[in-house]
């Protein structure tokens, strides 16, 4: 199957780890040309340094994803910089966490103002060109009940709703708006590498509920990402892919 | 392992606190790199040594002063094959003796605490003063010889420091202040006696005492055997202390190990120790080796309205672990606010196995009421029960350690200088064995 990915040009913001790091890695395998940040700037030059050489070019400065001007002159500078801009795919997360009243200010923050800020930098582009694909990542602990309620479960979830109807809304003008919704996602340097050390018995039981035994790779997530954003998936719009492995026990009707 | 970094670990300015506990670095000594015979942690002929030249010798931990309060209370504590109860007498001084009564050698209580205003012997009902002289002898005038000259119950030296309560089994033993020598120093800025005594139990675990002790002295075991605390702690860059007889090592809270990254959020541990403190973990803005300083500046500017007083301690007791060994078998997790201490009590016969006590206090924030006296409570070897995560995880490599230590394919303990501790802990022993 041809995705026909290659010469499109892709923003991956807060991409320099994990499973956002994997999508900008595929991307580029698939000779895209890519925009990256984060907020340190070490972190930036060091991932430019390993991304360079592939079969796309990547590009990309220290930028904080939560700093409105910071986040829109980036967005802007990398447009401009690779031409336009045809794949968005905005993944950025407070995480989790139930401390305070503050968790709900920074999930809405972080989560929710920074996708919705991004895509209303991109989509007058993307109309421009007559063709786009956005695709959030989202998260399984907004479908099912999971680590308690909090911020992060609820905020992520009006996501799978702002996707939902900003995909009506943008579909006339041949964007496409998806999300994948990746359950638990182990890689070193994840959260789930800590809980397994600081909650054992938890990510045993996490684990086992997962019906391989195991959880998720990133790169079992950004195949999904890339197949979404492609010319691939030209006919899915609105849609949200559950990458779990079978960990959701709910039915998708 | 990899180490990712080495963490900057920031310390107090000892100058700002001149009174308060020591922070300098003792001299290096060569302690060699000699293997360390395993004969020490099995055999029957070197716990008779110990018997002989170490407990027979030292102070010992008997108890708190507050869980004695009134005339006649009393607490029986064994150790090794002697019994000891140690009285709170009518002029609230403490006095210890031997648990045994003169005149046919039975037990007059058993482990724990008990109030008795007289003593009375089970047997025949010889009766004993709190202060060990004799109050009636049955019978009397059926003895002709009279009663026995020493007057009462065999006393031994009993002193308390900073709300403790130690004995000796040594009538000869030098000062409790010179036996504990610089370590006053180091722990009175912690005020023991404003901390509450919370839990109090002992385990019979299946190893050598000196095992245990180990387990509470260095921290190369952390990434193996406690993973949870890589997120919590520096276990890899600690300042060892080694003194005339005890040690110490300072383990920094409130960071992560070199040997793991942040992964964006403040780990569960961590998270903890910022709600202690009184902090929301979602407020903090900082980085996750940033919290160590952040929770001593809020605890040191938030100490009045929190009821406590921190102004003999240096900021960074008010979130790292002064861990110290008292010789020979009281380790402590020493924090500002709460005070873990172990006993580690040999077995009357048995080298292979040993009495485990925790002690858990909390320092009580100023005109709160102070919780009742924890109940004591008994966990027979093979126990399930768990005795907190930290403790459950070193108690189960110490009875496969004993059992390894047994095998003909073993012959000692190879240390790295990571458990420097624990060579000095057998150079004091062997210092005690050849007096």
């Amino acid at each position: 199957m041809e995705l026909g990915l290659k010469g499109k040009r892709v923003i991956v913001p807060a991409s320099t780890k994990g499973i956002l790091r994997r999508v900008v890695d595929q991307f580029i395998d698939e000779g895209c040309d890519v925009a990256i940040c984060s907020r340190s700037e070490d972190t930036v030059a060091r991932a430019l340094r390993e991304l360079s050489g592939g079969k796309g070019t990547v590009i990309g400065r220290a930028c904080d994803v939560n700093d409105k001007d910071d986040y829109e002159a980036w967005l802007e500078e990398m447009i401009e910089q690779l031409g336009g801009v045809d794949i968005f795919i905005p993944g950025v997360s407070a995480g989790g966490g139930a401390d305070s009243e503050r968790n709900w200010w920074k999930s809405f923050e972080v989560d929710v103002l920074s996708t919705v800020r991004g895509c209303e930098v991109v989509i007058p582009h993307m109309r421009e060109s007559g063709e786009g694909a956005i695709t959030f990542i989202t998260t399984t602990a907004s479908v099912e009940t999971f680590g308690g309620p909090q911020a992060y479960n609820a905020m992520k979830g009006s996501l799978l709703v702002y996707a939902k109807q900003l995909s009506q809304e943008v579909g006339r003008d041949g964007i496409r708006v998806n999300c994948v919704s990746p359950g638990p996602i182990y890689f070193e340097g994840g959260v789930w590498q800590m809980l397994k050390d600081t909650m054992a018995k938890w990510f045993a039981k996490v684990q086992k509920d997962h019906p391989p035994g195991r959880l998720g790779t990133p790169e079992e997530v950004s195949n999904c990402v890339l197949f979404l954003s492609s010319s691939a998936a030209s006919w899915v719009s609105g849609t949200n892919l559950i990458v779990d492995g079978g960990f959701t026990k709910r039915v998708q009707f | 392992m990899e180490v990712i970094r080495k963490n900057k670990i920031v310390r107090s300015n000892p100058e700002k606190n001149p009174n308060g506990t020591p922070l300098g670095k003792t001299p290096e000594i060569d302690l060699g790199t000699q293997i360390i015979p395993k004969e020490r942690y099995i055999s029957d002929e070197f716990m008779e040594k110990e018997w002989e030249k170490i407990w027979t010798k030292v102070w010992l931990l008997g108890c708190r002063e507050d869980q004695i309060p009134d005339p006649g209370d009393f607490i029986c504590t064994n150790i090794g094959s002697e019994s000891v109860i140690i009285v709170r007498q009518h002029d609230s001084r403490l006095k210890a003796f031997h648990n045994v009564c003169m005149h046919r050698g039975n037990r007059l209580a058993d482990e724990g605490t008990g109030h008795a205003d007289p003593f009375v012997c089970g047997y025949h009902g010889w009766k004993y003063d709190p202060d060990g002289s004799f109050v009636d002898i049955p019978d009397i005038e059926t003895f002709p010889q009279g009663k026995p000259p020493c007057n009462g119950l065999s006393e031994l030296p009993c002193d308390t420091w900073a709300s403790f309560v130690w004995f000796s089994l040594n009538v000869q033993v030098e000062p409790l202040e010179e036996y504990l020598g610089e370590l006053i120093g180091h722990f009175e800025p912690y005020h023991f006696e404003r901390m509450a005594m919370t839990r109090w139990v002992t385990a019979e675990w299946n190893c050598n005492w000196k095992a245990s002790v180990d387990a509470f002295a260095e921290s190369y075991h952390t990434a193996q055997t406690h993973p949870q605390l890589l997120w919590y702690l520096e276990d890899l860059d600690l300042q060892i202390d080694l003194y005339e007889k005890h040690s110490r090592y300072l383990v920094p809270f409130g960071l992560l190990s070199p040997r793991v990254d942040s992964v964006g959020e403040i780990p569960p541990p961590l998270k903890a120790m910022l709600r202690g403190a009184g902090m929301d973990p979602a407020s903090y803005e900082g980085s996750m080796n940033d919290i160590r300083v952040a929770v001593q500046q809020y605890k040191r500017a938030t100490q009045k309205e929190q009821g406590k007083d921190f102004s003999e301690l240096h900021d960074e007791q008010l979130t790292d672990d002064f861990n110290y060994l008292v010789f020979p078998n009281v380790t402590t997790n020493t924090h500002s606010d709460d005070l873990m201490l172990f006993r580690h009590r040999p077995h009357p016969d048995d080298p292979n196995k040993m009495f485990f006590d925790v002690w858990m206090f909390e320092l009580i924030p100023e005109g709160e009421e102070w919780p009742p006296l924890p109940k004591h409570d008994f966990r027979p070897a093979g126990s399930t029960r768990s005795l907190g995560m930290v403790i459950d995880q070193d108690a189960s490599n110490l009875a496969t350690v004993q059992e390894g230590m047994n095998s003909a394919g073993f012959p000692g303990l190879w240390l790295s200088d990571q458990e420097l501790r624990l060579r000095h802990f057998h150079k004091t022993i062997s210092d005690y064995l050849e007096k």
